[in-house]
């Protein structure tokens, strides 16, 4: 990997994924996760709605698993680890009207902003992609934010492109 | 010399006709001169009869072109938007003189087009559109809260604007060059929701008038608007004035 490598070299615009206020509600965003990706036929890794707020600063980030974790009912959550032995989930059946019931359709109409997962860390498009890297692996994430000046969003650096570039100066010759 | 996009979702005869608009309004084709033939058109644009008809029956009917009979198709002295007055902005809508307005925007940001903002706004399902939620009020009083919504492809600076004094229509028109050519107006009766209602200090449920707008420039439309307003002291005014013949 070049030592020069910046994380404009890598970002891509914001307009590449789909953008919602955080009072839409996860029935909205499902929506739009159908038609911005699966309808269009559009599968980026990952695939991710950014959340905004009224003013168009960004929010936070909501992946498809986030979007299911916040349908899931509340009595297939696990619940807090006291004392109790490893549940053994291999015998877990469970049928799907079970596991995405009328409560789900009722959770889907809680608003974005309870199921997203806030922008906390980001990078410049100066700072080289190792930080990108380090804050990614770090606190597990597959999408970074880019701010400009520390107020603009300009654009998103992603896991895949970190990646290639990562394992190209891994194989080179 | 600009030329058509086969990948914009814009049919091509919509493209066209801006293209030509465009010409005529910057002056490339002045007043008075006849435009190519279809078939030089067609060459031109590298787009079939069909597409050139089109756009140029579209361009004759809203006054920019005019054609005469075994001469050609030739630029006219007006267009649309001189003949037509369309008083649009929040000012010019309701209003008599001496009266303080000013305005709050509640929101300014990039949403996607839910339910059928597509439709309305003639755009794909993933292309994205800025929303306007602005707090119109008279002598501080709360009268009207409006939702626009425009493509953002339409005017991406939009974001940046200060859409708090000045008109947005008048940032479209004269500070970007988008002729706002036709306006479709609806008037409804609708029954204010809570937040609606809070935001303009009336009690829940109550009856309020709802403007819906489509705005076009020429055949494309680049803004919609949705107006509620609950206060019986100021009424809507929609002036049109017939062209010229």
């Amino acid at each position: 990997m070049s030592d020069s490598k910046a994380v404009k070299d890598l970002m891509i615009g914001i307009f590449e994924y789909p953008h919602v206020p955080y009072w839409f509600s996860i029935n909205q965003a499902v929506r739009i996760v159908r038609a911005s990706f699966l309808s269009a036929k559009k599968y980026p890794e990952p695939m991710a709605i950014l959340v905004f707020d009224e003013k168009y600063n960004l929010m936070g980030t909501l992946t498809l698993k986030d979007i299911l974790r916040g349908l899931e009912p509340r009595f297939l959550k696990p619940s807090a680890k006291a004392q109790v032995p490893e549940e053994d989930e291999s015998g877990l059946a469970i049928i799907w009207d079970t596991l995405f019931n009328k409560e789900s359709k009722e959770l889907a109409e809680r608003a974005v902003s309870e199921i997203m997962i806030p922008a906390k860390h980001f990078v410049e498009p100066n700072d080289p992609v190792t930080k990108a890297a380090y804050l990614m692996l770090r606190h597990d994430l597959v999408l970074l934010p880019v701010l400009e000046n520390k107020k603009k969003f300009v654009g998103v650096i992603r896991m895949i492109e970190i990646f290639d570039e990562i394992s190209n100066a891994i194989i080179k010759e | 010399m600009q030329l058509i996009d086969r990948e914009d979702h814009q049919k091509l005869y919509i493209q066209l006709y801006e293209i030509i608009k465009k010409k005529i309004e910057n002056n490339e084709w002045e007043v008075g001169s006849q435009i190519p033939t279809e078939q030089e058109l067609c060459k031109m644009f590298n787009v079939s009869r069909a597409t050139v008809r089109t756009a140029i029956l579209e361009l004759t009917r809203l006054g920019f072109l005019k054609r005469q009979q075994g001469k050609g198709t030739f630029i006219c002295k007006k267009a649309i938007s001189e003949g037509l007055t369309m008083l649009t902005s929040f000012r010019e809508l309701m209003f008599e003189e001496g009266l303080t307005f000013s305005t709050n925007v509640l929101a300014r940001t990039v949403i996607m087009p839910v339910d059928d903002l597509g439709i309305k706004l003639d755009i794909p399902q993933d292309k994205h559109i800025i929303y306007i939620k602005r707090l119109r009020l008279v002598d501080s009083e709360p009268v009207l809260l409006q939702e626009t919504y425009i493509p953002y492809h339409i005017c991406p600076l939009l974001l940046e604007e200060d859409i708090e004094h000045n008109s947005l229509f008048e940032v479209l028109e004269k500070k970007y060059g988008i002729k706002i050519t036709k306006v479709k107006n609806y008037v409804e009766v609708t029954h204010l929701k809570k937040d609606d209602a809070r935001l303009l200090g009336l009690p829940e449920d109550s009856a309020a008038l709802l403007l819906t707008q489509h705005f076009y420039s020429g055949e494309t439309p680049i803004m919609y608007t949705c107006s509620v307003k609950g206060s019986d002291r100021f009424k809507f005014l929609i002036d049109l004035e017939r062209k010229a013949a």
